[in-house]
């Protein structure tokens, strides 16, 4: 009895020290990101693993996934009433409300989240922070700020970009698979579409963007020696992700209906 | 070639992209020149900001902005609250007219509301930029809806406090009915019948030939004829008992008139 209730009170305390770490990391990056010296080289270089090199990735997914919703919205008008003219309208709708942003956010987690996890865990495991603190460099200003700032920005860049070419991708399928023709696919979109639904799109991609390196970055820090503790510390990171990217997804969904 | 060159390359894609989309989605128009006009109502119907405006069915502009001005009024002294300023395209301008009428029409399956504006005539002037014009307030269907269910109450009402003679009323149309229905059997076993057959060939041929003399009535001779008799009337018109009697008399005819 008692040593279950040793573990229920270890498990709580594990829990508050990793939630005071995460938010203690959250706020010393968030000084370091408005502090100078900011390391411009090693952002730029951030940015281009983040957006350049996750774009193909993310687009191709991200239009894959937008062909199959304007198809399957078609098939389901269909059966319900008769007629899909209205599909292109609230597909476009769907994609830039919740589609772009979550599904690039969740490929930019497997990608860039687990990417940054073992690289920290690694250097974690290797010695080379504790080098870094030896040398009187913060790790936190040398390897998680300019991640973060590379994160946020991607994130904006990646959401607006997959939405956009997502859109572009559903106008094509509408277009030859369903029968409609660009002008009335465009119509139909300003039926529905606003820019206020591109902004909430890049606003959801920079606020997952700002989850992700600090995620991975808290648990590539608390990793453990070997090979097993990186893979355990990059699993962490993406299951924790994604979970958050789904959690904010719906925090930011329900704040932003009220601007509706 | 730079990583620093692919990011910017990146960036300048990024925002190419979204200048077209706000292009195609008609939040920036870099290209045309547009004119600003105020439309007063007191019942908007449901418009919105962004809602095209269409002149003789062709999209030409959207609305701008909507306004509450609860002071506001027209040169002619009405009182109008709302005001809802409108965008409208240089090339259609000029078919806009002093006599055109802002109307608040529903478009397509989804119902998007849109502001129809009427071309006006050609003699009338042209419209300044931003002048102050009474719209034309759709019907409320609200309104329409409340008074039906007035109305309906009222009729429930009427038949609830009448009912012993609506009934009656229902009943005796109801009998009506019935001898209705026996009296076009008959009616329709009469046509059946041979000699009601003939009576009506008979009568037809009567009608015929009435209408031939009728008919012979109206020629000239006809119209001569009833003339003359028309001026026999008058001149006999003048003759009373007496003088008829004594004309008689003087024939040696014995009668006893009158």
């Amino acid at each position: 009895m008692i040593s279950v209730i040793d573990s229920i009170g270890l498990s709580v305390i594990k829990t508050v020290i990793m939630v005071r770490d995460f938010v203690v990391l959250t706020l010393r990056t968030l000084v370091y990101t408005f502090t100078p010296p900011f390391r411009v080289s090693d952002i730029f270089k951030q940015l281009y693993f983040v957006i350049n090199e996750s774009a193909p990735i993310v687009i191709f997914c991200v239009c894959s996934a937008a062909a199959v919703t304007i198809i399957e919205s078609s098939f389901h008008m269909k059966i319900i009433i008769q007629n899909d003219a209205l599909v292109p309208g609230f597909a476009a709708l769907l994609i830039l409300r919740e589609l772009g942003a979550v599904v690039s956010a969740l490929l930019v987690t497997s990608r860039v989240g687990a990417g940054i996890a073992a690289e920290v865990g690694t250097m974690q495991i290797t010695e080379q922070i504790d080098a870094l603190k030896m040398l009187g460099i913060n790790p936190i200003r040398f390897l998680v700020v300019p991640r973060l700032i590379a994160s946020v920005i991607g994130g904006v860049v990646l959401s607006i970009l997959a939405n956009l070419v997502c859109l572009y991708v559903a106008m094509l399928v509408s277009q030859y698979k369903l029968g409609h023709s660009a002008g009335s696919f465009i119509v139909a979109m300003r039926a529905f579409v606003s820019m206020q639904d591109l902004y909430f799109a890049a606003i959801k991609g920079a606020c997952f963007g700002f989850v992700i390196p600090l995620v991975s970055c808290y648990f590539g820090f608390r990793c453990k020696a070997g090979a097993e503790g990186v893979g355990l510390a990059t699993t962490n990171s993406v299951v924790t992700i994604s979970i958050s990217i789904i959690t904010i997804d719906f925090i930011l969904s329900w704040i932003f209906s009220y601007f509706y | 070639m730079r990583s620093e060159t692919k990011v910017g390359l990146m960036f300048i894609v990024t925002i190419a992209m979204v200048i077209t989309f706000s292009y195609y989605l008609g939040v920036l128009n870099l290209f045309s020149q547009k004119n600003e006009l105020t439309i007063a109502y007191n019942f908007a119907g449901g418009i919105e900001v962004g809602s095209p405006v269409r002149v003789m069915g062709i999209k030409v502009g959207k609305v701008k902005e909507i306004k509450f001005d609860p002071q506001f009024k027209m040169p002619n002294g009405e009182e109008v609250k709302l005001k809802v300023v409108i965008s409208v395209n240089e090339k259609a301008w000029t078919s806009l007219r002093q006599d055109s009428k802002f109307y608040i029409n529903l478009a397509g399956v989804i119902g998007e509301k849109y502001l129809e504006v009427s071309p006006g005539s050609l003699s009338s002037g042209e419209l300044e930029p931003n002048s102050i014009l009474r719209g034309v307030d759709p019907p409320r269907i609200d309104q329409l809806i409340s008074q039906g269910y007035g109305l309906a109450g009222k009729i429930l009402e009427m038949v609830e406090n009448n009912e012993g003679s609506v009934v009656e009323t229902l009943n005796t149309v109801n009998l009506l009915v019935v001898n209705l229905n026996s009296l076009l059997k008959q009616t329709n076993a009469l046509a059946k019948h041979k000699e009601a057959r003939e009576i009506l060939k008979n009568i037809t041929t009567l009608t015929s030939d009435l209408a031939y003399f009728t008919g012979n009535l109206r020629d000239k001779e006809g119209k001569k004829t009833l003339k003359l008799l028309n001026k026999l009337i008058w001149r006999l018109e003048a003759l009373d008992g007496p003088q008829i009697k004594k004309f008689l008399q003087e024939e040696g005819i014995k009668a006893k008139l009158f």
